[in-house]
């Protein structure tokens, strides 16, 4: 089956993180880890920069993080017009304790009440949609 | 002692009048070449014997579709800086050090920007390298990748909304009395202030740069050079560029430390390589994409402990003449205008001959800081004779 995401690329950046979208759209969070050193590399790169090594194991973890920041968009910006109807949304970065604190984006799902730094949330698994530029997203829900 | 210590100084500087975002008469090329020729004017310099040329980011105004406009005799050097605004500072490294290596004598640092030549600001200035993970989670803006560095600047580590009005405050009080400045006539106000539109919080509309179309240049020489123009030379004490590690592109996973400037280590070689510190500075213009990150670079230069950023960042400590830190003395990225920063470092020279707008009686140490939160940064120490 051929990924949404890999129809729709984003081009430009690093991008070493396909294994993190096609878990996603697999319905699976997965974060990258060493193969031999077992560092967290995150944002996903090519090659670890502590021991040298090239692989890496994509580990499936619950998505269950600590809000490390946060930001309310206001205003429809110009690369992201998909959201226009949306504003005013909140991205959350999301710390993954087990991942040794990797910062994950997502947007909040449901009521905001409790939004604020260190608050836990557990993420679910939008499917691929023209708001999320036919990517799949993580979306954080705010634990009460 | 550091070699490039004094080595080379800024004895040009040119401007084209701010335009508001994509309304300037003129095209991006033409605004370069009016920046550069006026620069040369400024130092008393023959155009055509400007051999080096340098930017930085997403400029386009390359020095092969300038020279033949300028007469240019020689191209020997020419080089871009990467990144965004973080290069600012690091230009006059580049200068410096092709003048150091005989690689270059005469060397035009510029930015040229108009949004009908290209796109607009907030777009061009990210070149299409924004990764997937901020655009699927609807971040696309500088201002909203910021406003996350902010948020937890303020809410975690407890700066308060004070600290960024006052940065405001002094940018546009500056503003006022620079006949340059696209902001001069806008009235500021915590009522104002406070009922401006939310853009990404905790930013407000004026703790965001403005988006204008103009040019700017400064022409480097060596400090032999520098003694027989016409103006008094801004010496370059020290200009380091670079990224700590555990920085570069994380994509908000900076450590050791994330709500600042990225630009602690940076300051610290600086402070090293110039001989000078914190207390010594007499007036700084401070790169401020968002006002925030401003107060990052200013906290990761040692001017005060997070702590103490409330009551450091006071309207009568920011401004001139008196304060104990005046910034942004032609109003700066937000009041002045913004081409990517660029008008900070003519007014850091401004300062250093005495010609500011809001001029610090005296001043002889003059700092200038790139980009905060840039992926990779720089920051400049400029100074009279006298500093050296």
């Amino acid at each position: 089956m051929a990924y949404s995401f890999e129809q729709h690329k984003i081009v430009g950046a690093i991008a070493a993180d396909d294994d993190y979208w096609r878990g996603l759209e697999d319905g699976v969070f997965k974060l990258p880890r060493c193969d031999r050193c077992k560092t967290w590399t995150w944002p996903a790169h090519f090659r670890c920069g502590h021991c040298g090594s090239w692989d890496f194991e994509w580990v499936a973890l619950e998505p269950k993080g600590k809000i490390f920041t946060w930001t309310r968009t206001q205003y429809a910006f110009d690369r992201v017009l998909e959201r226009k109807e949306d504003v005013p949304y909140v991205t959350i970065v999301a710390e993954i304790p087990e991942a040794n604190g990797a910062r994950v984006m997502g947007l909040l799902k449901g009521d905001e009440s409790g939004l604020r730094i260190g608050a836990d949330v557990r993420g679910t698994i939008d499917p691929p949609s023209a708001k999320s530029k036919f990517y799949p997203s993580i979306r954080w829900n705010i634990e009460r | 002692m550091s070699k490039f210590r004094g080595a080379a100084a800024i004895v040009g500087i040119g401007q084209t009048p701010y335009y508001k975002r994509a309304t300037s008469p003129e095209p991006e090329v033409k605004l370069a070449l009016r920046a550069i020729t006026a620069a040369a004017d400024d130092a008393g310099i023959d155009v055509r014997d400007i051999n080096g040329f340098v930017s930085y980011a997403s400029e386009r105004s390359d020095p092969a579709k300038l020279m033949p406009a300028l007469g240019t005799r020689e191209v020997k050097f020419a080089s871009l800086v990467w990144f965004h605004g973080g290069g600012l500072p690091a230009t006059l490294n580049i200068a410096t050090a092709a003048i150091m290596a005989g690689q270059a004598d005469v060397v035009a640092v510029y930015r040229s920007m108009a949004e009908s030549s290209s796109q607009r600001l907030r777009v061009i200035v990210a070149q299409n390298d924004t990764s997937s993970q901020y655009l699927v989670n609807g971040l696309d803006s500088p201002a909203q990748i910021l406003a996350l560095r902010a948020q937890r600047m303020m809410e975690f580590h407890g700066v308060p909304q004070s600290a960024l009005y006052a940065t405001v405050q002094a940018s546009y009080y500056h503003a006022k009395n620079n006949p340059r400045a696209y902001g001069r006539n806008t009235e500021m106000s915590a009522e104002i202030y406070n009922n401006a539109r939310m853009i990404s919080e905790p930013y407000r509309l004026f703790d965001c740069s403005r988006e204008n179309d103009a040019a700017g240049c400064v022409l480097v020489v060596s400090a032999e050079r520098a003694k027989d123009l016409k103006q008094k030379p801004a010496y370059i004490l020290s200009a380091p560029m670079g990224t700590m590690e555990g920085g570069g592109a994380l994509e908000e996973n900076w450590r050791p430390y994330y709500a600042t400037a990225g630009q602690t280590e940076l300051a610290e070689r600086m402070w090293r390589e110039s001989g000078y510190g914190p207390k010594d500075v007499d007036v700084a213009q401070i790169y401020m994409n968002m006002n925030s990150m401003g107060i990052g670079a200013m906290l990761d230069h040692g001017f005060f402990a997070m702590e103490d950023a409330g009551a450091f960042c006071t309207f009568d400590n920011l401004t001139a003449p008196s304060g104990k830190l005046p910034i942004n003395t032609s109003g700066g990225d937000l009041g002045e205008g913004f081409i990517h920063g660029f008008g900070l470092v003519p007014e850091a020279v401004r300062q250093v001959r005495g010609t500011s707008p809001n001029q610090v009686p005296g001043a002889k140490l003059s700092l200038v800081t790139g980009g905060p939160g840039d992926l990779m940064s720089s920051t400049a120490l400029l100074g009279s004779e006298e500093t050296l």
